[in-house]
């Protein structure tokens, strides 16, 4: 039930732009204005440098999982914390996903229906897709991904010729803390590789290529660029009241024939995008509980996964705000440290158990060349 | 066994009734009385006259051999496959399968000759795969006929025939077809077993074997393949998959099967591959047309007409103010009506046909629409997505009950509904592998060596190397 190494690299590629024409946006350019394109940016670029670490982390670990590798290397203790960790990470993660689906649908295509009777039907779907393992999902990623590569496409080129160039110069004129501040407060949004950690034992290495990889990444840093770029170049200072990128492009650009058409392809094709990454990432959680509580079998990781996205269906829309004050400080010190840090404690407690490994290989040559000359 | 010409038969009709159709011919040779026992209706008489009774009552050598069975089999019977039977059962069980056994006075053995009368139809081009191009033969109901088509097109010492009888009372022939240095062994074991494995009465057509071969027998969507027509196995075989011939049956099975392959069509491969790419893209699309359609019909009628350009909704409420039915009834009744019509026509006698496709399509269709009982959009919509059905006709059955989910999912949950069901479909026929063989290759997994005939084809100088998706031994070795 492996992944092989094309899959991952569309799965990193639709985790790299899933969450990414949400609020997210708008919420950068309360901080950093029309800069909030090198936000982005250079965040993608690290998440895209982590996703090598990962991959490093992934053949060291040699077909073990994501437990039993940091179980080896950390100890059972601090490896269930990191459990932990990573949960929140991921159910971070979910709710922001569920919450922008929730209000996606809500708002531009039922406004008089109860999100409640629409998460069901996506509860069956997420939970059959957990229950037929991550290669599914992966082979569901590879089918969809061009088609919401071409809805997006579709959708920035269509508005590009609205955009105002001007309005990004002068660049930098507050200088580089705004950009700063605005990628620590919204880093939650980033920390798109997290979901490889629960992919350990799970990947075929057998066609890697990692020209494959990179292309992959620089195709969705491009993508998420140029609807930044068309995002800020058309609703300027506007930005912070448009709450949905993805949808308002479409719906407010001046280029469209009518105001409020929705594009299709947008509606259609984020709708899947959102699910699948849902779907990733409540594996993710179930996963992670699994070995967190040595659970045998899915179901019950299933149950308390469904459970957890029928809870988001229950908030109303205050949590938006409550999300904001609660939980983004909280949010990025998770992913800070689950994208961040943590790659890098893995590779160093590696590093150190080889060290040991072989000395303790020394010793033990040594104390058996002893022996021998005693004898 | 002491055979006695006159018991022995008297046993054999015993056993099997005294069935009005087991006849026998005594015959005296040098002495030694023999009765040929055959069933009437399934021996060809001129092949028992001329080469069992006539070389028996005329023989006039001196018999070389004292024992008389093996004279008989070597001198005396004129006909290609004798065989030898020591005890009585086997002996009938051939009987039953067409042979005329030779009960010999005195001897321990029975003889059987292989008399069947073949009654076969003539090779004719089989109505559910017509091409334009390309060969016309389609496979009978024979399946020594239907082998010999087959080894028509193959000449080479690696194609197998390995044969089966499944069915306790009918013991039908089935036969498995392969190139042996191509095909993955593991498959061939894998459904010999699995073929081995059925207990049943009978095997009436090759698809009673379907439920047999299933990884998912309880799934609507089609997971074995079939053809008629002995070019399309043979290029099949040649990828590396493995026919199953059934005796009685025009139709003959292949595994592995992927989705892809229904796609495609014979005509495709004596066609400019443009054109073919063409025609591969406009298949896609009926098969969306024919799935969703009616769904998204709904789902915008119901939930977001907003979304339509205002000339195109306008046209549709004018169509459609004054229908008593709410959209889902509407559409619900058309598509039932639609069935029923699709029933009653294959089934009715072809000179009744004319006539119902007169009254379906034109009376009832018409005068519904002018009743003002159903709107203009919802016919066209549900007839378009019934056309498109038998663009692939393989999947015409699943089709019509993926439709009627669409419909459902549409009228209850829109837009939103019809995509997370697009979702569910990809994400459940993701997980169909069967006998190594993922269902939706080459596109997912996505297996770049595969494309060159997928959606679209190149030419048959370019395909050089078997196809990775399907299961087979030789996958880097040339292809043509």
């Amino acid at each position: 039930m492996k992944v092989n190494y094309r899959q991952l690299s569309i799965m990193v590629f639709m985790s790299f732009i899933a969450l990414k024409f949400l609020a997210l946006p708008s919420l950068l350019y309360i901080e950093s204005k029309n800069m909030s394109l090198f936000v982005a940016l250079i965040l993608m670029i690290v998440d895209g440098l982590y996703v090598f670490v990962l991959l490093d982390l992934m053949k060291k670990s040699e077909e073990k999982n994501i437990y039993e590798f940091m179980k080896s290397c950390l100890g059972p203790v601090l490896t269930k914390a990191i459990l932990i960790l990573l949960i929140l990470k991921y159910a971070l993660v979910v709710g922001n996903i569920s919450k922008g689906l929730k209000f996606f649908v809500v708002e531009n295509l039922y406004s008089e229906y109860n999100w409640f009777v629409f998460v069901l039907p996506l509860m069956i779907l997420i939970g059959f897709m957990i229950y037929k393992g991550v290669r599914n999902i992966a082979r569901v990623s590879e089918m969809v991904c061009w088609a919401i590569v071409i809805g997006l496409i579709y959708i920035a080129l269509k508005a590009l010729s609205g955009v105002d160039v001007l309005s990004f110069l002068p660049i930098f004129k507050d200088g580089f803390k705004p950009l700063v501040n605005s990628a620590w407060i919204h880093i939650s949004w980033f920390g798109s590789a997290t979901f490889m950690f629960m992919m350990f034992g799970f990947v075929d290495f057998k066609d890697e290529k990692k020209s494959k990889m990179i292309k992959y990444i620089i195709f969705a840093i491009l993508i998420v660029q140029l609807l930044y770029f068309v995002f800020y170049g058309l609703f300027e200072v506007t930005c912070p009241t448009h709450n949905y990128c993805i949808s308002d492009i479409s719906q407010f650009s001046s280029t469209y024939s009518a105001i409020d058409e929705l594009s299709w392809l947008v509606v259609s094709m984020w709708i899947v995008a959102q699910a699948v990454q849902l779907a990733l990432y409540s594996y993710c959680i179930a996963q992670a509980l699994k070995f967190l509580f040595d659970i045998k079998g899915n179901i019950v990781s299933i149950i308390i996964v469904m459970l957890y996205l029928l809870a988001w269906s229950f908030l109303g829309e205050n949590t938006i705000k409550m999300e904001q004050i609660f939980f983004t400080p909280f949010a990025s010190i998770i992913t800070f440290i689950a994208q961040y840090i943590l790659p890098l404690l893995l590779e160093i407690a590696f590093a150190i158990k080889k060290v040991n490994k072989n000395k303790k290989k020394v010793k033990n040559e040594r104390n058996e060349k002893e022996v021998k000359v005693n004898i | 066994m002491k055979v006695d010409a006159v018991k022995t038969f008297e046993q054999i009709k015993k056993k099997l009734h005294d069935s009005s159709d087991i006849k026998s011919r005594m015959v005296q040779f040098f002495g030694t009385q023999i009765c040929l026992c055959y069933i009437a209706p399934i021996t060809d008489n001129m092949l028992l006259n001329e080469s069992l009774i006539f070389p028996l009552v005329n023989f006039s050598k001196e018999i070389k051999n004292n024992d008389i069975v093996k004279e008989l089999q070597d001198n005396v019977l004129a006909n290609q496959e004798v065989t030898i039977f020591t005890d009585l059962q086997s002996a009938i069980d051939k009987l039953l399968a067409g042979n005329t056994l030779v009960l010999i006075d005195g001897a321990d053995k029975i003889l059987g000759c292989d008399l069947e009368k073949i009654t076969v139809r003539a090779v004719a081009e089989p109505p559910t795969s017509v091409v334009i191009k390309g060969p016309r033969e389609g496979f009978t109901e024979s399946l020594k006929f239907n082998l010999a088509l087959i080894r028509k097109r193959v000449k080479s010492d690696d194609f197998v025939v390995k044969m089966l009888e499944i069915g306790e009372m009918t013991k039908t022939q089935v036969a498995l077809v392969y190139f042996d240095s191509i095909v993955d062994k593991k498959v061939v074991k894998d459904i010999t077993n699995r073929l081995q494995s059925i207990k049943i009465d009978g095997i009436l057509d090759s698809h009673y074997l379907v439920s047999y071969l299933q990884r998912n027998k309880k799934s609507l969507f089609k997971q074995v393949g079939d053809t008629e027509k002995p070019d399309i196995l043979v290029g099949k075989m040649l990828e590396g998959r493995v026919g199953i011939v059934v005796d009685g049956s025009p139709i003959v099975l292949t595994l592995p099967f992927v989705l892809l392959e229904d796609l495609q069509n014979s005509d495709d491969y004596y066609t400019q591959p443009i054109r073919v790419a063409f025609v591969r893209a406009l298949r896609l699309v009926g098969v969306i047309l024919a799935v969703l359609l009616p769904g998204v019909y709904i789902a915008l009628e119901l939930y977001h007409y907003k979304i339509l350009p205002t000339e195109f909704l306008i046209t549709i409420m004018n169509s459609t103010q004054g229908i008593p039915f709410s959209p889902f009834i509407e559409i619900l009744f058309i598509i039932l009506l639609f069935e029923i019509l699709y029933e009653a026509n294959i089934r009715m006698p072809q000179y009744f046909g004319m006539a119902m496709s007169i009254v379906g399509a034109l009376i009832l269709g018409d005068t519904a629409v002018s009743a003002g009982l159903v709107s203009p959009p919802a016919v066209m919509i549900v007839a378009l997505s019934g056309i498109t059905f038998y663009i692939i006709p393989g999947q015409a059955s699943q089709f019509s009950i993926l439709r009627l989910i669409g419909v459902i999912v549409g009228a209850s949950l829109g837009i939103y509904g019809i995509l997370l069901f697009c979702v569910f479909i990809l994400s459940y026929l993701s997980n169909f592998d069967s006998y190594k063989s993922a269902y939706l290759a080459p596109t997912s997994p996505y297996i770049e060596e595969d494309q060159k005939d997928s959606y679209m084809r190149k030419t048959i100088d370019e395909m050089k190397k078997r196809p990775k998706s399907i299961a087979n031994n030789k996958k880097n070795e040339l292809r043509r």
